[in-house]
């Protein structure tokens, strides 16, 4: 009877084993589930996170290429910067008033490196993240002591560009910024650039930046949860790269001549501000391109505070514009030789005739000022007095649209084809335009253009190019500032070759007419820039412009050197040596006068310096 | 005594078998996670911790499990003295008291506790009359039964330990008839103490597993580098095994130190990292049998004594391995577990084995009568 009772008393718990059985199965069933899940399906993912876990990967930046000049004198290289980097995750509580300990941090600066690493999301903590950059000698070496304590950080040596030459040059050189959004998407390699890289962001800097850049590589190692380095180990399921290294870039060197520049620099002492381009007349290739003032690349490239960058764009003389090629200007008196030949190509005057100068000339209300009374002066003695007069008179015979075909077929109103940086194309009016613009063509109108003032517009590149067709028979060139490319090698992996632009269809005895007048203009007693010459030197030939300054409403009352802007500049264009011409130049002298006084003698003093010097003649060859 | 039958017929095979391999692979694992590091030696005192687990259960068997329910409430009561001690002679670790020195060795109360509760709970039912039709009232006694020793272990405080004998209790209650009523009104009252036990009751550090749990759950990690980072180092090694695993000490989460207290309370992912789908499956099917098991052995027990120790040990066994799996997979909060047999620690394998023990004593005396 008791074993009756018993059994049924353990019968009441016998109708709940099946259940419990079946509930049982399901929770380790659902369990299975998402081991499944996560084994399975997700695999790669946690897989992903695990190699990234035991790898630390620290970046080997690729040298950028060097840039030098025609004599092989850096213009732009690279010095090493020492920047701090951190795995954050990595980093111990108190491991982040060591370092601001060692690295001598004001609390300011404590604080915000305390703030910065706080504010990190989670996604980026296995990241590594720049800390300090640039840092300097002791902070180095305080670091460096105790870095075995801190295995969260990393000082990475960086080169970091180097301008030697700073301002000189800095238009065409360019510099480095850090990347944007819009630089990382737009890149073809979507590796290319990372957060924090820097960019070559205008000059040659920019043009070249994929063959300067190079491509970084890296160096990954094995470490523990403590970011402790395990020499040797590698674990069967990592799967990645271990060691890439890094491609530097290729070195550029230029056509440029940076003796020349310093020269132009020296010369140009007296003026604060100006410009100046050297070609040589049988190549294109340009051996200055000056402009000043200019700014500091070591200065943008490190990163411009907002007031210096307010400095540079408030400046009255415009440093952050290059006034070699993006600025126009009136071309005055050094558009007279054009004049000159379009009359003589369509045999429109005699050059015997002469004219006579009482100096001035009134047509219909409107009085012409000479700038003296030349008498009877023809052709080759107007060029090289510079009378307005004569020009005047021919102008008239000549007419805006001859004028015009011929300043066009020397460059003018055109892109030079230089290729780095944006250049302005000037500009020559038309009488469609003068209609357009002012209602209705004036005589008055051609007269001015013939001068190069009117609406005739120029950069210091485009007259220098001209003058060059002038002084080799006839050849307009394409303007090459890069000289060739070498791979990181050192082989030659571009060269570039002279190319000419066209041919400005001129005779060359109407040329070689020219070329004698801008030779008086210099030698003869009574050329305009006869106390320029150089007594026992470099004979340089040229012609003299005064343009004169739209006039600046508004800024006069602002500065107190008003007054100095609204002087006119002054040019001088030609080529030297006068009878073997070698390189053809246009000077300009903002707000320097008359052309004879300030730019011919700036031309002079640098050609003879350029020209007497033995070691810059081989350079060119 | 049974007719011609020995102990030989009766021994309970796949229980020894499922036991036995699954504290085998627990000592390899442990072997894995520690090699190289300073306790690589930790797997040799496991293996004495397994013999001796062995020994005790050997004991267990060889006493017939009814004189276990004639000095079942001596022993509860030397269960409860035992936790009581703990704050008298207890030494505490990371801020809260668990362990008793005794010589050499320490143990945890709160381990034994959980066979006491099972074998008052046991004397308690056997001796009931009721056969059916309970109300709440009959949870009277058992629930003082069970709230003594819960209060004691959430003083220490051990919220994990205290969960499995709530939930151990829950489970033999289910064994019982209650009427419906009975257990809507249960629920409603757990509706009710869930927000007071969140406000008064529970210490920061365990809300913030919680929070950390439902954050993970809704997609948004907070915090990775407290809560949320033990979970997620878990899933990174459990992921990554794939279907294969990374092969025995391979396992680079385990071997660079990514999973926190990867022998106590973080094995399977150890495991689960280094023999992948299929070695996680092989493990799971074996706690699977093993809870089966102990249902049958229930199911067959001659008496209500046996069949509620059946039924406790296995829940016992269920539920602390579902919460620690739950646990180290991402579904449940980071509660701090152990893996019942895989686990390294002693206290918690010596009173895993004592339950076994009971177990297969249950099972071996079934038929006689």
């Amino acid at each position: 009877m008791i074993t009756l009772s018993q059994r049924r008393e353990v019968g009441e718990f016998r109708k709940r084993y099946r259940w419990m059985a079946l509930f049982v199965v399901l929770v380790f069933g659902g369990i299975i589930v998402r081991v499944a899940q996560v084994q399975l399906f997700q695999r790669d993912r946690w897989s992903g996170i695990a190699q990234q876990n035991i790898t630390k990967t620290q970046e080997l930046p690729a040298a950028r290429g060097v840039i030098r000049d025609i004599a092989g004198r850096v213009v732009a290289s690279n010095r090493p910067s020492y920047d701090v980097y951190t795995t954050p995750r990595l980093l111990q509580p108190e491991d982040l008033d060591r370092i601001a300990g060692l690295m001598d941090l004001n609390e300011e600066d404590q604080a915000a490196l305390h703030a910065r690493i706080d504010q990190l999301p989670m996604s980026r903590r296995s990241q590594q993240l720049e800390l300090f950059g640039d840092i300097d000698r002791e902070q180095l070496a305080a670091l460096e002591t105790h870095l075995a304590e801190l295995p969260a950080l990393d000082i990475v040596t960086v080169p970091l560009r180097d301008y030697p030459y700073a301002t000189l040059g800095a238009h065409l050189i360019g510099y480095l910024n850090e990347v944007n959004a819009e630089d990382i998407a737009r890149a073809a390699d979507p590796g290319a650039y990372r957060s924090g890289d820097r960019i070559g962001r205008s000059g040659l800097e920019k043009r070249y930046e994929a063959l300067l850049k190079g491509s970084r590589g890296f160096r990954r190692q094995v470490v523990d949860a403590k970011g402790k380095t395990l020499e040797g180990t590698r674990p069967d399921s990592l799967e990645v790269e271990m060691l890439k290294k890094p491609i530097p870039g290729h070195d550029i060197q230029l056509t440029i001549d940076m003796q020349l520049m310093e020269a132009f620099d020296q010369a140009f002492r007296p003026y604060p501000s100006g410009a100046a381009v050297v070609v040589d007349i049988h190549t294109g290739a340009v051996r200055a391109l000056y402009s000043k003032p200019a700014y500091d690349p070591n200065v943008m490239s490190s990163g411009l505070s907002t007031r210096d960058y307010a400095a540079l764009t408030a400046d009255p003389f415009r440093p952050l514009i290059d006034k070699t090629m993006y600025e126009t200007y009136f071309p005055g008196s050094t558009f007279k030789p054009f004049t000159a030949l379009a009359a003589l190509e369509d045999a429109v005057v005699d050059p015997a005739q002469r004219v006579e100068c009482l100096g001035s000339l009134k047509i219909g209300r409107q009085k012409f000022r000479c700038n003296k009374r030349h008498d009877w002066v023809d052709l080759y003695e107007a060029l090289v007095e510079s009378c307005n007069v004569y020009f005047w008179a021919l102008a008239e015979e000549v007419g805006l649209e001859r004028i015009n075909r011929y300043a066009r077929a020397f460059g003018f109103a055109d892109s030079t084809g230089i290729g780095v940086n944006s250049e302005a194309k000037g500009f020559l009016a038309t009488r469609e335009w003068y209609e357009e613009h002012y209602g209705r063509f004036r005589t008055g109108y051609t007269l001015n253009t013939a001068i190069g003032q009117g609406n005739t517009r120029v950069t210091v590149l485009q007259l220098a190019l001209a003058y060059a067709a002038i002084a080799n028979g006839g050849s307009l060139y394409v303007p090459q500032v890069v000289q060739n490319v070498r791979a990181p090698d050192g082989s030659l992996s571009e060269t570039f070759q002279p190319r000419i632009k066209r041919e400005v269809g001129v005779a060359p005895q109407h040329l070689e007419l020219m070329r004698r007048a801008l030779i008086d203009v210099v030698q003869d007693e009574s050329g305009t820039a006869y106390r320029a010459r150089n007594k026992d030197g470099v004979s340089v030939a040229g012609k003299t412009g005064t343009a004169q300054v739209v006039s600046r409403k508004g800024r006069s009352e602002e500065s107190s050197s008003a007054w100095y802007l609204d002087r006119s500049h002054g040019w001088f264009a030609g080529f030297a040596p006068a009878k073997d011409p070698q390189v053809a130049f246009a000077v300009l002298v903002e707000h320097g006068g008359s052309g004879g006084a300030s730019a011919a003698p700036i031309a002079t003093s640098v050609m003879q310096q350029y020209l007497s010097e033995p070691e810059a003649k081989e350079a060119q060859q | 005594m049974a007719i011609g039958r020995t102990i030989r017929d009766d021994f309970d095979w796949p229980l020894f078998i499922a036991v036995s391999t699954i504290a085998l692979f627990g000592v390899l694992n442990l072997y894995s996670a520690t090699e190289g590091g300073t306790t690589s030696d930790a797997y040799v005192q496991q293996l004495y911790w397994l013999i001796l687990g062995f020994a005790v259960a050997a004991l267990t068997v060889a006493v017939d499990y009814r004189h276990f329910e004639r000095y079942g409430w001596l022993i509860y009561g030397a269960c409860i003295l035992a936790l009581v001690l703990v704050f008298v002679l207890g030494r505490s670790v990371r801020g809260s008291t668990r362990w008793i020195a005794l010589g050499g060795f320490s143990f945890q109360p709160s381990e034994l506790m959980k066979i006491g509760l099972i074998i008052a709970l046991a004397k308690y039912l056997h001796h009931d009359t009721k056969t059916g039709g309970r109300t709440l009232v009959d949870l009277v006694i058992p629930g003082l039964i069970l709230a003594l020793p819960m209060g004691l272990v959430l003083l220490q405080p051990d919220l994990g330990t205290a969960m499995v004998l709530a939930f151990i209790f829950a489970s033999i209650m289910m064994l019982t008839q209650l009427k419906m009523r009975s257990v809507v009104t249960l629920l409603a009252t757990f509706v009710v103490a869930a927000p007071v036990t969140w406000f008064y009751l529970l210490k920061d550090y365990q809300k913030e597993r919680i929070t950390a749990f439902w954050d993970r759950l809704g997609g948004t990690q907070t915090d990775l580098l407290d809560s949320g980072w033990h979970t997620h180092q878990s899933l990174v090694a459990i992921g990554s095994g794939g279907l294969t695993g990374k092969g025995f000490t391979q396992g680079t989460q385990t071997r660079f130190r990514f999973l926190p207290d990867q022998h106590t309370d973080f094995p399977f992912p150890v495991w689960a990292e280094e023999h992948g789908f299929i070695g996680a499956v092989l493990l799971i099917s074996l706690y699977l049998f093993l809870v089966l098991w102990s249902l049958r052995i229930a199911s067959q027990a001659k008496d209500r004594f046996g069949a509620v120790v059946a039924v406790g040990v296995g829940a016992m066994i269920f539920w602390q391995t579902v919460v620690n799996l739950g646990m180290v997979s991402g579904l449940l909060p980071v509660v701090g577990m152990t893996l019942p047999l895989f686990s390294y620690g002693g206290s918690s394998l010596l009173s895993t084995m004592l339950g076994l023990g009971l177990l297969m004593n249950v099972s071996m005396r079934r038929f006689t009568h």
